[in-house]
This record gives C-alpha cells, sequence and structure tokens, in this order.
C-alpha cells in the first residue's frame, strides 16, 4: 500500500499532489525513495515537467 | 477529431482584457472548426518564475475538441501573439469536466480577500450564490484565531 493519496487520473493543475514527490530544492524524488510504483512514476514525472513549464512548480530553488 | 486540453497565460497587465481575447480566441477557434468544451478563467496567479520579467499570469484553461491538422495554424498565430506570455496544448484521452484544482483555489483565495476589503460588483455576484459556504468560513476563520489566541496564552504562561 501507498502511504500517498493518489488519485487515479494524474493531473499537471493538481499542484499539491504533485508537491509531494519534490524536493525542497524542486528535484524529483526517485521512486525508491517514495516507493511509488513504476508506472505511477512515469506518470508523475510527465506531469510534473508539464507543471514546471507551465510556471506552476519551480524547476529549482535558485530562480531569480 | 482529436481532444485536447489547452493552458493560456496571458501577461498580466492586460488581465482587464481577457475578457475581449477570449472572444478573438473563441473566433480563431471556431474558424478552426475547434469546438470549445469548456473554459476556465482561473485568474491572475503566481509564477513558480520569472517569465519575460512577469511575476504574475493571468491563467486561462480550456477543453477542445477538433483537427490535429488545424491545431497547427492556431499555434503558429498564438505564438506571435504578445499579450500572451505561454501556451500549452495536450492531447488527452477524455475530459473529465470537473473543475481543476488551479480554479478551487483561486476562487477560495479570492473569497478570502472579499472579506477583507470590498471589491467590484462581478465578483460579488460570484459569493451571492454561496452565500453558505462563505459564511461557514468565517466562522472557521474565527475559530482558527481563536486557538491561537490560547496558543499565545499559554506560551506566555511557560515564559513567567
Amino acid at each position: 500500500m501507498s502511504k500517498y493519496n493518489l488519485p487515479k487520473n494524474f493531473d499537471y493543475k493538481d499542484v499539491n499532489i504533485l508537491k509531494q514527490f519534490l524536493t525542497e530544492t524542486g528535484k524529483i524524488i526517485p521512486a525508491r525513495v517514495t516507493g511509488v510504483t513504476a508506472s505511477n512514476q512515469r506518470k508523475l514525472t510527465k506531469y510534473i515537467k508539464i507543471a514546471r513549464f507551465l510556471a506552476l512548480i519551480p524547476y529549482t530553488d535558485m530562480h531569480k | 477529431m482529436n481532444k485536447y486540453e489547452s493552458v493560456i497565460i496571458l501577461n498580466p497587465n492586460l488581465s482587464s482584457k481577457a475578457d475581449s481575447f477570449l472572444k478573438d480566441f473563441e473566433t480563431l477557434l471556431s474558424s478552426n472548426s475547434f469546438k470549445i468544451l469548456k473554459t476556465e478563467d482561473v485568474g491572475r496567479r503566481q509564477l513558480a518564475y520569472s517569465i519575460n520579467n512577469h511575476n504574475k499570469g493571468h491563467y486561462l484553461l480550456f477543453n477542445l475538441e477538433g483537427d490535429p491538422s488545424k491545431l497547427i495554424d492556431i499555434e503558429n498565430k498564438i505564438k506571435y501573439n504578445e499579450s500572451i506570455i505561454r501556451h500549452l496544448f495536450i492531447n488527452v484521452k477524455k475530459h473529465y469536466g470537473e473543475d481543476s484544482q488551479l480554479l478551487v483555489e483561486s476562487k477560495t483565495k479570492r473569497k478570502d480577500t472579499e472579506v477583507e476589503d470590498d471589491s467590484p460588483k462581478i465578483e460579488q455576484s460570484k459569493v451571492s450564490k454561496i452565500p453558505e459556504k462563505n459564511v461557514d468560513k468565517e466562522e472557521i476563520d474565527s475559530e482558527i484565531k481563536d486557538e491561537k489566541k490560547t496558543e499565545n496564552n499559554s506560551d506566555e504562561v511557560k515564559d513567567e
């Protein structure tokens, strides 16, 4: 069982869910740490990258 | 016919002209035989990083349906529109039709600001649709404040 409440359908607009899988510096946390299944991790990375492009999530904490 | 989700971030300085942009965009889409199934006007929102020296952006979300070959024409026109600071079209299998988390967040934020200062009539009409929830929120807020006060009091006691 996963300790995260993952929705059935991921959404790049749901920033609060995606933020659980980022470090403080904005990196994506590896699945071996979070225990997310491989298929979910692939979906997560896809949507995190979309959310970053739309400036909903920072790429790093070093933005000017 | 493919289904698309689209996000457009407008220049925050032109967010008052968002309505006229929406009309232009609708005509552009309909001229390319695109259907708009849903529009969400999220409003101004803080960007996670600055884009073209803008720290805020006016977010618009669309659920679209149309022909993939025509999408290229639309994107070409949007590219050279200076009021758009970022845009995205995503192919989706299915539209869920629910309000996105962004819209829900912005609505709750708007409510909070309205309670503090008197804002324009348009936003007030939105509040009047859901007065009960608003009242609940105020109650909750006051409860939270009370809790904080009690916490502070206990801290003071410890200090003494």
